[in-house]
């Protein structure tokens, strides 16, 4: 979907992106991660041509990005930022509008697809629509940001670390909206972020940069287990790693399949290791119910499986 | 509701000056025998060379003329500078106005009689000049105070430049942008009463008569109307900057 050939980027005199070589598959969860300057934002901007790569090529969809007329180009790219940018003095559905009206739909088609953006992201539709960006809270705010992001059915989605100015319990439910919503419509989604938690929880690829140049490329699990070097490991952490680790992996992995009685509590098979282990330490007992979403026993996890 | 009260007082409040105003305007040419009572060593009493209703028109239609052009430049040169291609040329415009500025508009207005003669075009110029000083910065101003989130959205999103500009720029800075021009346009009516000096019809006219003349009646006619015209025009000007920025009370 997007593929960066032989990149580089400088401002004046300063290298910033010295050789980039990244393809980005179509239905990618793609996570830049880096310490500041490492070139994540410039490397994500480049994409939508909002910053200009100094030499190489960027094909998207097959064809050079410098093929197209940025505004073009812009407009079947979705774009959220960490200041959101919401037009203030536009109501919430003449936000989300925007690109759609750019792009000259009809207006009933462009109430339609407001009312389904709205629906998917979870805002209440009678209370928003005609409210003004400065009524909402910042969460609510994010998630118009990233409905008009959305708006034009875009390929692609590029988010420059949406949910950094959060906080983290907006941060939390944001994040699990954007998995639901990269499994419900199946973008390529390119997301720049710091934070190597909400890293391993959203990717389907991590690709962590160190001054312009790719560390490391791999999911998260073989980002975990297998780190390429010291600087990977650094920026893994040390006193959570074990967390970190356990928070990739699933209940169904570890279960046993045998059912007991006796359980408090239960976890879903779906839910991450780390979860269900937090549970364990709170109910102090060594082992915890799995149940299926529709509330049926499947099996039993065990602290010695979990640790093992 | 401290925010909601003015809103509501707005309209009618200007609609209560604008027909004080215009009461006064059809009363005054029956005021003769008042001010001839006040002022009775006085001849002529009452001002006749031209109606008062004459004289407003006249008056307004140099400083509209006037105020449109400076608006018109000043927004301008207020975008034209903050524009990449513009940027450089910020300093020069800024200092350019700024002159302008500190030039006494009766200086311009003496300054273009011998170039332009006498009569409503070295009035409208001086006023025009005067006038575009408070829009330009006020435009800038205006333009640097768009949230710039708000621009990096519209560019991300595939907006052009024009578009920015117009659907999104403009309408933010445009509270601001009024306000010059309500500056501009209410120092005008003050000056273009001065423009009588050089020969321009106004409601200056029968002040800078009077001063000659040594009939205070005169000039206190045209000072009433003056300063009644500048209040009219000023509240209109509060009902809409009121409207025009009326997202942030959050009513469509």
């Amino acid at each position: 979907m997007i593929e960066f050939r032989n990149i580089s980027k400088s401002f004046g005199d300063t290298l910033v992106v010295p050789d980039l070589n990244l393809t980005i598959a179509r239905g990618e969860f793609c996570v830049l991660i880096g310490p500041s300057g490492s070139g994540k934002s410039t490397i994500l901007k480049m994409i939508n041509r909002l910053v200009e790569h100094t030499s190489g090529e960027i094909d998207f969809a097959g064809e050079p990005i410098r093929s197209f007329p940025p505004e073009v180009l812009r407009r079947r790219i979705g774009y959220a930022i960490q200041s959101v940018g919401l037009f203030p003095h536009w109501t919430v559905e003449a936000n989300i509008a925007t690109v759609p009206r750019l792009l000259g739909w009809d207006a009933a088609r462009i109430q339609a697809r407001i009312t389904d953006l709205l629906r998917l992201l979870n805002l209440d539709a009678a209370r928003f629509r005609s409210s003004y960006p400065h009524q909402l809270s910042g969460g609510q705010q994010q998630r118009v940001g990233v409905a008009r992001a959305l708006a034009a059915d875009p390929d692609v989605l590029l988010m420059d670390e949406p949910f950094g100015a959060l906080d983290p319990i907006t941060r939390d439910s944001l994040q699990a909206e954007m998995t639901r919503i990269h499994a419900e419509t199946g973008k390529t989604i390119v997301f720049v972020t710091h934070d190597m938690d909400e890293a391993l929880r959203l990717a389907s690829r991590v690709v962590i940069l160190d001054k312009g140049r790719i560390v490391q490329a791999a999911s998260p699990s073989d980002i975990l287990n297998a780190p390429a070097n010291d600087f990977v490991r650094a920026f893994l952490g040390k006193d959570d790693y074990g967390l970190k680790l356990l928070s990739v992996e699933t209940v169904g992995d570890r279960m046993r399949p045998q059912i007991s009685a006796m359980e408090k509590d239960s976890v879903l098979p779906s839910d991450n290791l780390r979860l269900a282990l937090s549970r364990m330490v709170v109910l102090k007992s060594d082992r915890i119910g799995v149940r299926d979403e529709a509330g049926a026993p499947v099996g039993t996890l065990y602290l010695s499986d979990v640790v093992s | 509701m401290a925010v909601a009260r003015p809103r509501r007082l707005g309209w009618p409040r200007f609609l209560a000056a604008l027909a004080v105003f215009v009461t006064l305007l059809l009363v005054l040419p029956y005021s003769g025998p008042l001010f001839a009572a006040l002022f009775p060593d006085l001849d002529r009493p009452l001002y006749q060379q031209q109606s008062f209703v004459s004289l407003v028109v006249a008056h307004l239609w140099l400083v509209v003329a006037a105020a449109l052009t400076a608006t018109v430049f000043g927004i301008g040169a207020g975008v034209f500078v903050t524009r990449p291609q513009g940027r450089e040329f910020r300093r020069l415009i800024e200092t350019l106005s700024a002159m302008g500025q500190t030039f006494p508009p009766v200086a311009v207005l003496a300054l273009s009689v011998p170039v332009i003669g006498f009569g409503f075009w070295p009035a409208f110029i001086a006023l025009a000049l005067y006038g575009i000083l408070p829009i330009s910065e006020n435009t800038i101003a205006g333009l640097e105070s768009v949230d710039p989130a708000a621009k990096e959205a519209a560019e991300g999103i595939g907006m052009t430049g024009w578009q920015r500009l117009l659907q999104i720029e403009l309408p933010l800075a445009a509270p601001i942008i009024l306000a010059g021009v309500r500056t501009s346009v209410t120092i005008n009516i003050g000056t273009a009463a001065i423009a009588s000096t050089v020969g321009a019809i106004s409601l200056g006219s029968p002040i800078i008569i009077g001063l000659n003349g040594n009939n205070i009646a005169y000039v206190i006619q045209g000072a009433v109307l003056v300063s009644g015209l500048a209040i009219v025009v000023d509240m209109g000007f509060g009902v809409l900057s009121q409207r025009i920025g009326q997202w942030k009370s959050g009513q469509a």
